[in-house]
């Protein structure tokens, strides 16, 4: 990292840490981009009651147990924050690694369960409702992705004790993916 | 460089045990099969699940005002856009007009066997029963003419102008393996001109059949 | 003194310049310093600029002279014109009046003004500028693959947009998505910069309302941005898998609603308008408050304003759909705040007009960009409310009306808007000054035509004719003599006002290379960036970030001699 820090980026007139307020930003825009799309699934689903037989289709408990894996992700992610904010930046980069563990197995256990939909022919084409139910928890899935890359970095410097602030800014988009999990799970799962 | 928040020690544990068991709830909710009771607890449940990973795990509780407005404000946009577009995109019918492919969407889905996979477009007008004719007039017609002469409305401002299927020397060139072709990928696909575009992705090849019947019925006898 | 101790750190640091990266033209490429970033905006988005004019030119030829053999290009095949027009709006709004009036003069304004030496995040500023340059490569490649550029309108609706047996361009409409969303990428990682760098990174003694309006609109204009482009995004990626994959997201007979593209479209597609709208009245003001030597008439009003109008221009979306079948109930409501949004935007003018009354007025080259900017765009925005008002809509929609009226918008917020920042801030930039005889020249061999131009398209409209057509001979009503001299009237002026921007580059060029030294502030303003050396090196300050003690505006106060008080003198 041979770029100096500008002075910019240590300053701040509103009392909130320049990074911190970025992530901020950076949630809000993914607020309307989520919204946007699950708000068009909503209202088509409201419109086409016969979506009901597509959706009995998806599995719920494997729904379910992939909302507990985030659940517990968030948490150890926020256990990673707390140490890191007492400057313990192996026990920080510890937890994230736990919770990037957590975010492989939500994947692999959302492989497993796309991989029996789709060999039962519920593909992404087959009924508009599969098409947003893949769309909307593939564009979910990507940001789980990015944000397990993400944290892998900050864990790396964590362990090496250095940019520990850094801890907090990938806890907070973290809690926001599970959030939207949160969100998508009766909307897809449950609700149908 | 993380500033100690002091004055505030959320036990993070509690707040996950918390979050599990208002899990667990959401997910046996449905289980007892009464349906407001399942929405309640499915979105409502979501909705208590979300405030707490935010004001606890993200720490929004103790953030500045204005990232709360701003947030807010992001999720004020989504109910607005949701509000807005709801009276076009929920209903397939108003005071004049019916959105008639949805509302046969709806139909066929309702009645359909319920497993949950697509029944083709195709498929539907088939069994709806295709009429070429009127498919004909409907689609045709605007440039073929409804007596298939080529004096279409619209296509007396083409150049060049449609065929026209009542005159002789049109059948000189053509055979039916032909005629269907163009219906199917269009006339630039056998050197003709591109203005008359290719259905293929509109019908099947049954009923391209029967609308190169229908154009066959317009030839002039021998 | 903090201060002190951040001054010394950094001189120390301005000394050793080693951990700057590579030197020569790699700097060039792989530089974070916002100046450059600002520069590589402004470069890409001027050059995409001549290709978005040079398409006007050749379809405004062949809808005045229908089956000519355009000279550069040849003859304009139906399908070609409509990947024409489709592409000249879809890149004189994404790929010039944004980068040009958000990235460039937001990267390049932003930390000078307010006293910082960088944006806050450079590394996601240069990737910014990286994504936005993918961007463009790819929409031009659309327009050479088989097949040929995407021309289903820069509104891209479907059923033509998503499949391809009726656009009939199955690679060009794919990559011209994927480069659009690649452009939203680039915007919203800049704009994070923006927004974070003003709210957090201002000199000490920077009150909120000491920052210049210019740098508040388009860092209003960001916001605006990022909270209306996500629900596109999501239709965005709809479109995408129904164009490649074989969804059915649009499609009624699928489940699908073609309606739904059009809101998610509109939903952004208004607050657009403001987000390029914002950075050029904020430059106006700027250039209007310095050369009338006079404070803003209500720096808290105009900000306010401007928040109201960012806020309302969420309310009004679906004015462009008026006739598309859209509930008539919803087409009351957007009726009326679309009325009401011309009221706060009407209050913007008075008060420029009010800054401007009293004033010791300098008509500069910069000047008289601003003041045209005011003109042309009361024009655009009056005929607006025949628009907007459902009932008149109801005729006037795609017709050259509709045409007229957001080139009398669009053509001052993207080319007057930036003439007058270029020609304000040039010195800065280059550390030169322009030619005002060959500024003044210009200027009216621009704005002349321009007028000379749209008039007749606001008369044609009227008469009923419509958009996107290829050939107006199909229409005997309006392919009379008399039509077709307003559509060659048109098109001349159009050839005359192209001619004229050669003598803009000939100046920008002679300037650059042989025009009087600019020094630090030649036109006399208070803000910060004139404080610095010009061009500003890197770090902007060498020798030490300044601190403000007053508002931008302080022109013609009493108790001093001078009739600027520039912010960082101090008592």
């Amino acid at each position: 990292m041979a770029h100096a820090r500008p002075i910019a980026t240590t300053r701040s007139a509103t009392g909130i840490p320049t990074g911190r307020l970025a992530v901020w930003w950076v949630l809000a825009s993914e607020v309307v981009i989520f919204g946007g799309l699950l708000g068009s699934y909503l209202m088509h689903r409201l419109g086409h009651p016969e979506w009901a037989d597509a959706a009995a289709h998806t599995q719920t408990w494997i729904g379910a147990v992939n909302t507990f894996v985030l659940l517990t992700s968030s948490f150890t992610a926020v256990l990673g924050h707390q140490a890191a904010e007492k400057g313990d930046g192996k026990t920080a980069a510890k937890y994230l690694v736990l919770t990037m563990g957590g975010a492989a197995t939500f994947l692999i256990i959302k492989s497993y369960e796309w991989t029996n939909e789709i060999l039962h022919g519920y593909t992404i084409t087959a009924n508009t409702f599969w098409s947003f139910y893949y769309t909307a928890a593939g564009l979910h899935a990507l940001h789980v992705i990015a944000g397990a890359i993400i944290m892998g970095f900050v864990a790396f410097d964590a362990y090496r004790g250095r940019e520990l602030h850094r801890v907090e800014l990938i806890g907070i988009y973290w809690h926001f993916v599970d959030v939207v999990w949160i969100f998508l799970f009766p909307l897809l799962y449950i609700a149908k | 460089m993380s500033e100690h928040q002091d004055g505030h020690h959320v036990n993070y544990r509690n707040v996950y045990l918390i979050l599990v068991v208002l899990f667990l709830v959401s997910v046996a909710g449905p289980e007892l099969g009464i349906r407001w009771l399942t929405l309640v607890t499915a979105f409502g449940i979501a909705i208590v699940k979300a405030n707490l990973v935010i004001q606890n795990f993200m720490h929004l509780k103790w953030e500045k005002r204005l990232m709360k407005w701003m947030l807010t404000t992001s999720l004020i946009l989504m109910f607005l856009m949701v509000a807005g577009v709801s009276p076009d995109v929920l209903n397939h019918e108003g005071r004049n007009w019916e959105n008639l492919a949805a509302q046969a969407a709806v139909e066929r889905g309702v009645e359909g066997e319920g497993e949950g996979g697509e029944v083709a477009a195709e498929e539907v007008v088939a069994e709806a029963g295709f009429n070429a004719a009127q498919t004909f007039n409907l689609v045709c017609a605007t440039c073929h003419g409804t007596s298939g002469a080529g004096d279409g409305p619209a296509g007396v401002l083409l150049d060049p102008r449609p065929a026209s299927f009542t005159d002789p020397a049109f059948w000189e060139t053509r055979d039916m393996d032909r005629i269907r072709a163009v219906i199917r990928d269009g006339a630039a696909s056998v050197g003709g001109s591109s203005l008359m575009v290719a259905w293929g992705a509109s019908f099947s090849e049954e009923e391209i059949g029967a609308l190169a019947d229908h154009v066959a019925s317009f030839r002039p006898p021998e | 003194m903090a201060d002190t101790a951040v001054e010394v750190h950094h001189g120390h640091h301005a000394h050793g310049d080693h951990d700057h990266g590579p030197s020569g033209i790699l700097k060039y490429i792989w530089s974070t310093d916002h100046k450059i970033i600002a520069m590589q905006y402004l470069f890409t988005g001027m050059f995409m600029g001549v290709i978005g004019a040079f398409m006007a030119y050749v379809f405004r030829m062949q809808l005045a002279f229908p089956g000519i053999s355009v000279p550069g290009y040849g003859q304009v095949s139906p399908g070609e014109y409509n990947a024409l027009i489709t592409n000249h709006g879809t890149i004189m709004i994404f790929w010039v009046a944004m980068p040009v009036l958000i990235a460039a003069f937001g990267n390049f304004l932003i930390p000078l003004m307010i006293g910082a030496d960088d944006m806050v995040f450079p590394r996601i500023n240069r990737l910014s500028y990286q994504v936005f340059l993918l961007s463009a490569i790819v929409l031009l490649v659309s327009l050479f693959v088989e097949g040929g550029g995407f021309g289903g309108a820069w509104t891209a609706y479907p059923p033509l947009s998503a499949v391809g047996e009726y656009n009939q361009t199955d690679l060009g409409s794919t990559l011209w998505l994927v480069a659009v969303a690649l452009e939203f990428v680039a915007f919203l990682l800049g704009g994070i910069n923006f927004i974070t760098t003003l709210m957090n990174s201002r000199a000490p003694g920077m009150r909120a309302y000491d920052i210049p309006l210019v740098l508040w609109l388009i860092v209003i204009a960001s916001i605006l941005f990022m909270l209306s482009v996500g629900p596109l995004i999501a239709g965005a990626i709809m479109l995408l898998f129904d164009q490649t994959i074989g969804t059915g997201f649009y499609d009624p007979a699928r489940g699908g609603d073609p309606i739904l593209w059009q809101h998610l479209f509109w939903f952004f597609g208004h607050p657009e308008v403001y987000v390029v709208l914002l950075p050029a009245i904020g430059i106006t003001i700027d250039v209007i408050a310095t050369f009338a030597r006079k404070k803003v008439f209500g720096y808290k009003l105009m900000l306010y304003t401007t928040v109201a109008t960012g806020v309302l221009s969420f309310f009004v979306w679906a004015h462009h759909q008026f006739i598309a079948g859209i509930d008539p109930r919803m087409a009351n409501v957007f009726t009326v705040t679309t009325l009401l949004i011309s009221v706060p935007i009407a209050e913007l003018c008075f008060v420029i007009i009010a800054t401007l009354y009293g004033g010791s007025i300098r008509l500069t080259t910069p000047m008289l960009w601003a003041l045209a900017f005011m003109a042309e765009f009361l024009i655009g925005g009056v005929t607006g409310i025949f628009l907007g008002a459902s009932g008149s809509d109801i005729y006037f929609h795609d017709t050259y009306f509709v045409l007229a009226h957001f080139h009398y918008t669009f053509f001052p917020i993207a080319i007057i808007g930036t003439f007058a920042a270029f020609t304000y801030w040039f010195p800065k930039m280059f550390g030169k000054m322009m030619n005002e005889t060959l500024g003044k020249i210009h200027f009216w061999g621009t704005i002349i035509p321009f007028n000379v131009i749209f008039i007749p398209l606001f008369v044609l409209g009227m008469g009923g004719q419509h958009r996107r057509i290829y050939n107006f001979e199909h229409f005997p009503e309006i392919a009379t003599a008399a039509h077709f001299q307003l559509r060659q009237i048109a098109t001349i002026a159009l050839l005359v006002m192209l001619a004229f921007q050669l003598v803009f580059f000939y100046n920008c060029i002679m300037s650059w290379l042989k025009g009087p030294k600019a020094g630090k502030n030649p036109w006399k303003a208070n803000t910060l960036e004139w404080t610095a050396e010009s061009p500003p090196p890197h770090g902007n300050w060498p020798e030490g970030l300044p601190s403000v003690y007053r508002g931008p505006y302080e022109y013609g106060h009493p108790d001093r001699e001078e009739d600027y008080w520039p912010q960082h003198l101090p008592g």
